[in-house]
């Protein structure tokens, strides 16, 4: 039986990748941080009874700023493949803890590589870096492969970019099997709450329902190249599959605009929005007249990524990909799973009971 | 007004040189270093009385902040680094710790409690790595091939962010290699220079050692690693003008600095020993045990920026360069006792 490491299973990514690798069979073990409230919603599913025999899945306590702990954990599961997806992962949050955002993000990406080194497991053990479409930040080519030149505009891509570059060399002068993914954006059902389309399906879902009343948003015109988590996650596993250890772009090649989105989104609860105003004042109206999008500045990055589009070819050529779920599917399903919870709060809240408010 | 200059890496080959510099331009100079490096003999010890010493490590963010705050700078000058690639291999995470995090925690600093400050970061040609394009220019992607170029290139991209981001006065040169008869005894131009002096004065063990601690001459030979590396050398006193007169611009700017002139260890190995009347071949060897585990490309400059808006031109040349590195050897090991590479 295969062993899998995945750091950051808490997580979108962990999540799913860790359901795709108990169904091909793997042991997987999965390292979450210790936090002052649960943090293993999106794994719960998953996690068995530390009571019941032949378990497949485990979880370390652990963190990617503790090399002890992470030389520790590898040398007792001996893993055959570590997927690094454990990420300090909010772009516009990395400008106010960009130390830390380097300590997780690049520091921890060279003592995972360095743990593999010095426990002697460079030939065993298959290594998968995060890497992240953000690297191309101020973008020098359209679309972007993975031979265009990075221009990153964050303290989180710096550090994604260090954690791509010590992957690159640590594969060249050691010969270990080690390889990035440079994934577009992927979202899902599942993505955190803070990030801009989880944010906008799950704020319109309760502004249907009355629970809330707008929704303030940064840039409505970056444009990205939005994917489904559970589709990337395959080629994650598919790269360390191979007979060489290479990098590659993962994307679906197409692209839309914020406000693409949120138009979507809105269709897809029966809500219709006219945009007004230009700037900072523009507003999405719905049809009864009320204001349900707002810009707020506070959302504005320091430095913007305006654009991000993939060209996956390679990954299609090399790795058979196929991206499954089109965007107009993945809002659907976002958007879907938000009216669940925003009915049940809905209902709670009917029956004199507290429902919680979300705020960023 | 008296301008307040700010130096990380007061005790290295730059710092002493842009202390000299600076106090000749009429600066009050502080000078950040470890406790226990200023209390050595280092590269500044002859600036002692005449700079301000502020104690501090560059791995603690308090330290650096604290040490902006005492020095209330006009300019900074960040040249505190693990200085050597060869050795980042087995000394990857504190290379990132010192050449990465520590300056963002200086730009942080500088953020909070000094943005008018004007801020010089030491990148690296070693960034380049495997450049496609030769010569480099500051528009050349970066490929960087060991772990003290990838922790070059982070604090070079923070370095624009907060530039670009913050608004504030963040400069960097991107330096080519720069020696000096003050370079330490672990850097391969020092060690040729050090083996041309032995050669000169007949030495067959020389006193010091290698970081292997071995003699770094042995049975009359100098061991060294891939002798057709080849490199754009100039001389520190010339870069370190170059760093100053980034601070002066109208802007903030990357600037390239270098000689645009490429040559090989081994014509460096032939004018080191030459100049004391040998032939190298007979006293240098190639270990494939010093060669490094990835190779840096072929890095020569472009400097044409630094050129034409700086007006900087190198004053030292490189064989003037090279002697001067092999007399000064050839001194000290006439007088002084061996010294050890830290």
């Amino acid at each position: 039986m295969k062993k899998a490491l995945i750091t950051g299973i808490t997580g979108q990514d962990g999540a799913y990748l860790a359901e795709l690798l108990l169904e091909k069979g793997y042991e997987v073990h999965g390292i979450k941080r210790r936090a002052s409230l649960l943090n293993t919603d999106r794994i719960d599913h998953l996690y068995q009874d530390p009571h019941v025999e032949h378990r497949r899945m485990f979880l370390h306590y652990g963190d990617l700023t503790d090399s002890t702990n992470l030389i520790r954990v590898i040398q007792q599961v001996q893993p055959d493949e570590i997927y690094n997806l454990g990420a300090m992962s909010h772009v516009a949050v990395s400008f106010e803890v960009p130390e830390y955002t380097a300590n997780a993000d690049a520091l921890g990406a060279l003592r995972i590589l360095e743990a593999i080194r010095l426990l002697g497991l460079e030939r065993k053990t298959r290594f998968y870096q995060a890497s992240s479409s953000e690297l191309y930040g101020l973008v020098q080519q359209v679309p972007q492969s993975e031979t265009t030149p990075f221009y990153p505009r964050s303290p989180y891509a710096v550090a994604k970019l260090y954690a791509y570059w010590i992957t690159v060399n640590y594969r060249e002068a050691y010969g270990m099997y080690a390889c990035n993914g440079i994934l577009f954006n992927h979202e899902s059902p599942i993505r955190g709450e803070t990030f801009v389309t989880r944010k906008i399906t799950r704020a319109l879902a309760r502004i249907k329902l009355g629970l809330q009343e707008c929704l303030y948003l940064g840039n409505l015109d970056a444009l990205r190249d939005w994917g489904h988590a559970r589709d990337y996650v395959e080629m994650q596993w598919l790269m360390l599959q191979q007979e060489t250890p290479e990098d590659y772009v993962i994307a679906t090649g197409e692209q839309h605009s914020v406000r693409e989105f949120v138009v979507a989104a809105a269709a897809e609860l029966g809500m219709q929005i006219d945009w007004s105003g230009s700037g900072i004042d523009e507003t999405g109206i719905d049809r009864h007249g009320q204001v349900i999008v707002r810009v707020d500045p506070r959302y504005f990055r320091p430095t913007e990524v305006d654009t991000l589009l993939g060209d996956c070819s390679k990954a299609r050529r090399n790795l058979g990909w196929t991206p499954r779920t089109g965007f107009a599917e993945l809002v659907a399903e976002m958007v879907r799973e938000d009216l669940k919870s925003a009915e049940r709060d809905e209902l709670v809240k009917r029956h004199g009971f507290p429902a919680y408010d979300y705020h960023e | 007004m008296v301008k307040r200059a700010l130096i990380t890496g007061i005790t290295g080959q730059d710092g002493s040189y842009l202390a000299e510099h600076l106090l000749e331009r009429g600066y009050t100079v502080f000078g950040m270093t470890r406790r226990e490096s200023w209390f050595r003999h280092h590269n500044a010890s002859h600036l002692a009385g005449r700079i301000e010493v502020l104690f501090g490590d560059m791995t603690e963010g308090v330290d650096i902040a604290a040490a902006v705050q005492d020095a209330r700078p006009d300019e900074i000058y960040n040249l505190a680094s693990q200085s050597r690639p060869g050795e980042s291999w087995a000394r990857a995470p504190e290379t990132l710790l010192i050449n990465g995090l520590a300056a963002i925690r200086l730009f942080e600093a500088v953020r909070h409690a000094c943005p008018a400050a004007r801020v010089y970061h030491a990148s690296s040609s070693e960034m380049f790595g495997l450049a496609e394009q030769v010569p480099q220019n500051e528009r050349t992607p970066f490929n960087p091939q060991n772990p003290y170029a990838a922790a070059k290139v982070y604090a070079h991209q923070m370095a624009r962010i907060y530039r670009e981001s913050y608004g504030l006065f963040i400069a960097t040169g991107i330096l080519f290699n720069h020696e000096s008869e003050r370079r330490p005894l672990h850097f391969v131009t020092q060690k040729i220079a050090c083996g041309a002096a032995c050669a000169a004065l007949g030495i067959v063990e020389s006193p010091d050692l290698n970081e292997r601690g071995r003699p770094l001459v042995e049975h009359g030979k100098l061991a060294l690693g891939n002798l057709s590396v080849a490199r754009d050398w100039g001389h520190a006193r010339d870069f370190v003008r170059a760093m100053w007169l980034i601070l002066q611009q109208p802007r903030a700017e990357d600037f390239v600095v270098g000689t645009g002139v490429v040559h090989t260890l081994a014509d460096l190995c032939r004018v080191a020993y030459a100049h004391v009347g040998c032939d190298w071949h007979a006293h240098v060897v190639s270990d494939p045990a010093l060669v490094r585990p990835l190779e840096t490309g072929r890095t020569v400059a472009d400097p044409r920026r630094a050129r034409e808006q700086l007006g900087w031109v190198p004053a030292i040349d490189f064989e003037t360069m090279v002697r001067g590195m092999v007399d000064a050897q050839v001194a000290r090991l006439r007088s002084a006792p061996a010294t050890h590479p830290d």
